[in-house]
C-alpha cells in the first residue's frame, strides 16, 4: 500500500471571487497554487519534496493533512481519504509545520506533555529524541520563549516523532539546526526509514535532500516537475570535467555525451559529460593527460537544469 | 469536546479569571454599599426634582433600592469592561489569535476535528463568563450584608439573575468566537464583536436617557437584560429566549463556517 497518493490534486485561490471590477483595483486574480498533482509515496521510503519558496510544497502539506479542500483531484494518505478521515490521518501521523510556532508560555517539557496528550497516543521515543538532539531536562524545563531558533526546532522535531507516527510529514525540518544537529537530525530519518516508517520531507535545500531521501518529487509554480530517484536523477545529470594537456588536444567536439567544450591556450579543456564515461576516455587515450578533474553532479545542477528545460518548454 | 484541550485552556487562564472575578466581585460589594449608605438621601434628592428622572437611571439600574444597585453594578461599563475580558477578549483571540500566532497548527496537526476544537472553546468561554458573573453576585451578596440590607434579597431570584447574565455575556461570547473563526487575524475579529457591543450598548443607554431613542433599544443585546425585574421577581422569559437565540444564531455560523475554511499557511 502507498503512503500518500495524490490524483490530479488542485488548488486554486479565488476562484470563486466574483468577477467584479472594484474602481481603482484590477480583475480579481486566481492564484494557482497546485495544479494537477501525481505523485505516489511508497511505504518505508524517504520522499523528497523539493522546490523554491512558493512552489506549492505547503500547499501540498496542509491539503494532505485537511487543513485546506482540494479544489479538484483527491488524496489518500495511508489508505485515507484526506478530506474525509483527515482526523484518522491526523491520529497516525507526526506533522512539522515550516516555520513553527510554539506556545511560548509553556515549559519546553509541559509543551511537549500536552501535544503528546492531544494525540492520545505514547509519546514513547521522546526520551531517545531529546538525548539525541541534545535537550536535557534542564532546558526542557525553560520556557519556550527563553528557547533559541534551533532549540524550538528540536522542540518541532521532538513533538512530530515522539509518538513513533507510521508516517511524519516535515516541512523544512532542518532550518535553524546547527550542522552537527542536522547530521544527528539525518540519522534519526535513516533509523526510521530502518524502521518501516515513512517521511515526506519537504525542503527548498538540494543537498539534504540528495543525502537522506529516495526519490524526489521537483515542483515549480504549483507544478509536478518530475519524480525520480534521487541516483537516476544524478546518473543522468552532466558532470563537470577539466584537463590539463601537454601536447596536441584531443578533439571532443561530437563525442558522445560530451558537451560544452572550452580550450585554453595553456592547455587546460573543461567540458560537460553525461551518461557513459567510454567515448569520452576514447577520445582521449593518445592524449598525455597531466590533470583531470571530474567533479560528481550535484543535485542542485540536476534541479537548475530541470528548471531551465521546464522554463524552455513554457517560453 | 475535548478534555486535554479544555484542561489547557483553564489552566492558561486561571491567573487572568482569578483577577477578573476579584475585580467583579469588589466592583459589586461597592453598589450595594452605596445604597446602604447613601440611598435614602439620593432618593430624598429625586424627589425633591432637582435630577431629571431619566438622569437617576443607568441602564435600568439605579441606587435607591438594592435590587437597582446590583443591576447598576452588573450593567455599568465597569462591570462590561471586566466581563468583556473573556467574553471579548478570549473567545475572538481563541481561534484567530491561535492562528495569527501560528500555534493553530500545532493544535491541527492533532487528532482533533474543528468543530470538536471550536465546541471545546466555546464550553471554556462560558465556563469564563459562567465564573465572573457568579463572582459578581457574591460580591454584590458580601455588599449587601456590610451594609446591613441583605434581609432586603430574595435568595431563589439570584440563580435566574446569574442565568440573565450569563446568558447576555455567553452570547457576546458566541458572537466574539464565530468572529475568530471566521478570520484570519485577530484584528478584524476583535473590532467586529467590539463594535456590535459597543454599538449595542450606546443603543440602550441613549434609549435610557432619551425617551425618542427608546425604541431602538429592541435592537440591543443589552436591553434583555432585565436584572432589576429578575430580583424583584418579574421574569420575561422572552428576553431570556432572545439572548439565547442570539447565541444559538453565532454558533451555529460557526458550526458551518469553521470546518469549511481554507486554513493556509499563517503569513
Amino acid at each position: 500500500m502507498s503512503a500518500i497518493t495524490t490524483t490530479g490534486l488542485t488548488k486554486l485561490y479565488g476562484h470563486r471571487l466574483p468577477s467584479i471590477r472594484v474602481p481603482g483595483r484590477g480583475a480579481p486574480t486566481v492564484v494557482r497554487a497546485l495544479e494537477d498533482l501525481e505523485i505516489e509515496v511508497a511505504e518505508g521510503e524517504i520522499f523528497g519534496f523539493l522546490g523554491p519558496n512558493g512552489a506549492g510544497k505547503s500547499t501540498t502539506i496542509r491539503l494532505l493533512l485537511g487543513l485546506i479542500h482540494p479544489t479538484a483531484g483527491s488524496a489518500t494518505v495511508l489508505g485515507l481519504d484526506a478530506v474525509r478521515d483527515s482526523v484518522e490521518i491526523r491520529r497516525r501521523i507526526g506533522y512539522l509545520p515550516g516555520g513553527i510556532a510554539l506556545y511560548d508560555n509553556l515549559t519546553g517539557e509541559r509543551l511537549l506533555d500536552y501535544v503528546g496528550d492531544l494525540t492520545g497516543r505514547p509519546s514513547s521515543r521522546r526520551a531517545e529524541l531529546c538525548d539525541r538532539l541534545e535537550l536535557p531536562p534542564a532546558t526542557l524545563r525553560r520556557l519556550v520563549r527563553d528557547y533559541s531558533r534551533g532549540m524550538r526546532q528540536k522542540i518541532g522535531i521532538v513533538q512530530a516523532l515522539q509518538h513513533d507516527p507510521e508516517l511524519a510529514i516535515l516541512d523544512e525540518p532542518t532550518e535553524g539546526l546547527d550542522p552537527l544537529m542536522q547530521r544527528a537530525f539525518y540519522l534519526i530519518l535513516e533509523e526510521l526509514r530502518a524502521a518501516g516508517r515513512t517521511i515526506f520531507f519537504s525542503s527548498h535545500i538540494l543537498s539534504e535532500v540528495e543525502r537522506v531521501c529516495d526519490r524526489v518529487a521537483i515542483v515549480r509554480r504549483g507544478r509536478l516537475v518530475v519524480v525520480e530517484n534521487i541516483e537516476a536523477l544524478l546518473a543522468r545529470r552532466k558532470r563537470n570535467v577539466e584537463m590539463r594537456v601537454d601536447g596536441p588536444l584531443p578533439r571532443l567536439e561530437g563525442v558522445a555525451g560530451v558537451s560544452n567544450v572550452a580550450a585554453n591556450a595553456d592547455g587546460r579543456i573543461t567540458c560537460q559529460l553525461e551518461g557513459d564515461v567510454g567515448p569520452f576516455l576514447a577520445a582521449i587515450r593518445d592524449t598525455r593527460v597531466v590533470d583531470l578533474t571530474i567533479e560528481p553532479a550535484h543535485l542542485e545542477e540536476a534541479f537548475l537544469e530541470l528548471y531551465q528545460d521546464t522554463d524552455e518548454v513554457a517560453s | 469536546m475535548n478534555l486535554v484541550l479544555l484542561r489547557h485552556t483553564w489552566r492558561s487562564q486561571r491567573f487572568k479569571l482569578a483577577i477578573v472575578c476579584l475585580g467583579l466581585a469588589i466592583w459589586s460589594a461597592l453598589l450595594p454599599v452605596v445604597y446602604g449608605t447613601f440611598g435614602q438621601t439620593f432618593k430624598s434628592i429625586m424627589d425633591s426634582g432637582l435630577i431629571p428622572q431619566q438622569l437617576m437611571q443607568f441602564g435600568g439600574g439605579d441606587i435607591f433600592s438594592l435590587s437597582g444597585s446590583m443591576a447598576l453594578g452588573a450593567i455599568h461599563p465597569i462591570s462590561l469592561i471586566l466581563n468583556s475580558i473573556f467574553a471579548i477578549g478570549f473567545a475572538t483571540s481563541a481561534i484567530a489569535g491561535e492562528r495569527q500566532r501560528g500555534t493553530l497548527e500545532v493544535l491541527l496537526a492533532r487528532p482533533l476535528s474543528r468543530r470538536t476544537v471550536y465546541g471545546t472553546l466555546l464550553v471554556a468561554v462560558l465556563g469564563f463568563v459562567a465564573i465572573a458573573i457568579a463572582a459578581s453576585i457574591v460580591g454584590a451578596v458580601v455588599g449587601a450584608a456590610i451594609a446591613g440590607v441583605a434581609g432586603e434579597l430574595v435568595p431563589g431570584r439570584l440563580p435566574l439573575f446569574w442565568l440573565n447574565g450569563v446568558l447576555l455575556f455567553g452570547a457576546i461570547a458566541a458572537v466574539g468566537l464565530a468572529a475568530s473563526v471566521s478570520f484570519d487575524r485577530l484584528t478584524p475579529a476583535l473590532g467586529l464583536t467590539v463594535g456590535v457591543t459597543v454599538v449595542s450598548y450606546f443603543l440602550e443607554v441613549l434609549g435610557t436617557f432619551w425617551p425618542d431613542a427608546k425604541g431602538l433599544q429592541a435592537y440591543s443585546i443589552f436591553h434583555y437584560f432585565n436584572a432589576k425585574q429578575v430580583l424583584e421577581g418579574q421574569v420575561d422569559a422572552g428576553n431570556f429566549a432572545v439572548l439565547a437565540a442570539v447565541a444559538v444564531v453565532a454558533v451555529g455560523w460557526a458550526v458551518v463556517i469553521f470546518p469549511r475554511r481554507d486554513l493556509a499557511a499563517p503569513s
